[in-house]
């Protein structure tokens, strides 16, 4: 069977004064209908794999591969027409920052029901719908949330209301970048139970982008890690305790934790070597 | 009296069905050197306790004081030299036509400090970004990034109070490690008082001696450190957000699949 997404050897570079610099730096990998965890250090280039993957690549930025393949369709030279037929139908994109990709001055319901109209027969089909995910995030009150701008929202709604939009379509691919990461952990836990089920239920294939390591342990089935734009280490996410590249056994150290520990924590002393 | 007192403080937003309490009568305490921490819920309330200290949430109720002094309408300059917050979104706060240069070295201009070129490079080395990132604007940066550009603006003033909002949110362990240190060395060193919002319970307990668990717009209980480390809680929300900290657990799909 051919895999839902194809990577190979992605590179993603930026202009900078001492010329091009490559900040993705030769990433491939691919995915079934799975989840899939991308961990790593901050800077190292995980959001930017996620982007052009999308063709999203902010310019003055440019990203090339030797493979870029959605269920078979090269993405690389994709035109236009057929972006729009993807993104945000088959391929959804969860922002890391959820206020900068809703938009601030459109109420989130007309947000919601533009994506929940192209789902829909109805407009009253697609706003109860539109309800029923805000719902199925936690929302405590759906709608008010339906009727508010985005900067009436506490951090962890905005999140949820851009899970919401993205998982109206019902993609085939989701790229989820720390699409949990304002959200206190027992709401955490009924987002992924949502995604859970869209994987598992629904064989969708999720791209979770996340620093959480022990979310990312127990939720996922397989993790890459990334540091200085290149994929150190891929490994079973159950195994992620085990991890042989020293950026990746470091990590558990550093994590703070409830029972109390070492003041201050400890650090990694990170190796040149690692960057090469 | 504490460095900072908060008595009975309520929040509300909008008129009519639009009317939302974010925040229905909280009251607690600060003394000058601790940190407080502040959990709950997503949309309880925390974030407007933060804004309605630093003067940017409609109270409606209550007193909001500092060092003793009642804080009422726009705050001064002097407030913002002595109070520094890092809001919970770096990329809302940080302007989108401003380089990082230019982020850290305009409040040491507005507030008179000297050496500001030394300053803006020790601060930028302080939060593990180098100078190669000072003329960056906040698009050029990571999540991660932004946000540590958003914790060395606060700490460049040398501010007496820090209201940290999230602060380590878009951090991975190593990164985060560094800065919960810097925000630790800084406070033994200066003497600083901290609230410090998180919904991550092990950097509550790292960071803070007390905490306050908030669900709802109001505080369902007050817990010391050695509560935390021995996971005594007697409120049930309390009890669930400690349960739900070891993790996703295969049941926890299940347990739904069941249901539906
Ligand atoms: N427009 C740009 N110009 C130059 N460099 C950029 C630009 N955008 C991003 N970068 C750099 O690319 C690198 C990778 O960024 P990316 O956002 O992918 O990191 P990340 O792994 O998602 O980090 P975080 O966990 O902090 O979000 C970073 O070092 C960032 O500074
Ligand atoms: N400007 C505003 N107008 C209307 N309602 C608002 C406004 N700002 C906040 N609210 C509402 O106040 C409540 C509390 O928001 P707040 O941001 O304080 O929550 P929070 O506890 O910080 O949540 P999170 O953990 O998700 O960041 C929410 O219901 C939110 O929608
Ligand atoms: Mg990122
Ligand atoms: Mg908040």
């Amino acid at each position: 069977m051919t895999p839902l997404l194809e990577v190979e050897d992605l590179r993603v570079s930026f202009p900078t004064r001492h010329g091009r610099t490559e900040v993705v730096r030769g990433v491939s990998f691919s995915l079934g209908r799975e989840r899939l965890a991308i961990v790593g250090e901050s800077g190292s280039g995980k959001s930017q794999t996620g982007r052009a993957i999308l063709g999203l690549t902010p310019p003055p930025g440019k990203a090339t591969a030797a493979r870029l393949n959605f269920e078979g369709q090269d993405l690389r030279n994709a035109t236009p027409k057929q972006w729009r037929d993807l993104r945000g139908r088959r391929i959804s994109l969860v922002m890391q920052d959820p206020k900068f990709s809703l938009n601030p001055v459109m109420t989130i319901g007309r947000q919601l029901m533009e994506a929940a109209t192209r789902t829909s027969q109805t407009r009253a089909e697609a706003k109860d719908h539109a309800l029923a995910m805000l719902e199925a995030v936690q929302i405590r009150d759906p709608l008010r949330v339906f009727k508010a701008y985005p900067h009436e929202l506490s951090g962890g709604m905005g999140q949820r209301a851009m899970i919401a939009m993205m998982l109206i379509p019902e993609p085939d691919l989701l790229i989820a970048d720390e699409p949990t990461s304002a959200l206190d952990v027992t709401v955490q836990i009924e987002v992924l139970r949502i995604l859970d089920r869209l994987v598992t239920d629904r064989g969708m294939g999720l791209i979770f982008i996340s620093h959480d390591l022990r979310l990312v342990s127990s939720f996922c089935d397989r993790v890459l890690v990334m540091y200085a734009g290149k994929v150190v280490e891929e490994l079973r996410a159950s195994n992620l305790a085990q991890a042989q590249h020293p950026y990746t056994q470091g990590l558990f150290n550093c994590l703070p934790k409830i029972e109390g520990g070492i003041r201050p924590l400890p650090t990694l002393q990170r190796d040149a070597e690692w960057a090469r | 009296m504490g460095m900072i007192d908060i008595t009975d403080l309520a929040v509300t937003f909008g008129h009519g069905a639009a009317r939302v309490q974010a925040v229905r009568g909280i009251s607690f305490s600060v003394q000058r050197g601790e940190s407080y921490g502040i959990v709950g819920e997503s949309g309880s309330g925390k974030s407007t306790v933060l804004r309605a200290l630093v003067g940017l949430a409609p109270v409606t109720k209550g007193t909001l004081a500092l060092d003793g002094d009642t804080l009422i309408g726009r705050r001064s300059k002097a407030f913002y030299r002595r109070v520094q917050m890092v809001f919970q979104d770096p990329y809302a706060s940080l302007h989108p036509r401003q380089t990082v240069d230019s982020v850290l070295s305009e409040p040491l201009a507005i507030h008179g400090f000297d050496d500001r070129e030394g300053r803006v490079a020790r601060a930028l080395d302080d939060v593990g970004l180098g100078l190669g990132f000072r003329f960056r604007y906040p698009h050029q940066l990571s999540g991660g990034q932004r946000q540590r550009v958003a914790i060395a603006r606060a700490l460049i003033l040398e501010p007496e109070v820090l209201l940290l909002d999230e602060p380590t949110s878009a951090l991975d362990a190593s990164i985060q490690a560094e800065v919960l240190n810097l925000l630790d060395r800084v406070r033994t060193e200066r003497g600083l008082t901290y609230i410090l919002v998180s919904h991550d319970l092990a950097v509550v307990a790292h960071m803070c001696e007390r905490l306050m668990v908030m669900q709802h717009g109001r505080a369902v209980e007050e817990l010391s450190r050695a509560d935390l480390h021995a996971r005594v809680a007697t409120h049930e929300y309390t009890r669930t957000l400690l349960l739900a900290s070891e993790g996703y657990r295969v049941s926890d799909g299940a347990a739904q699949g069941a249901a539906s």
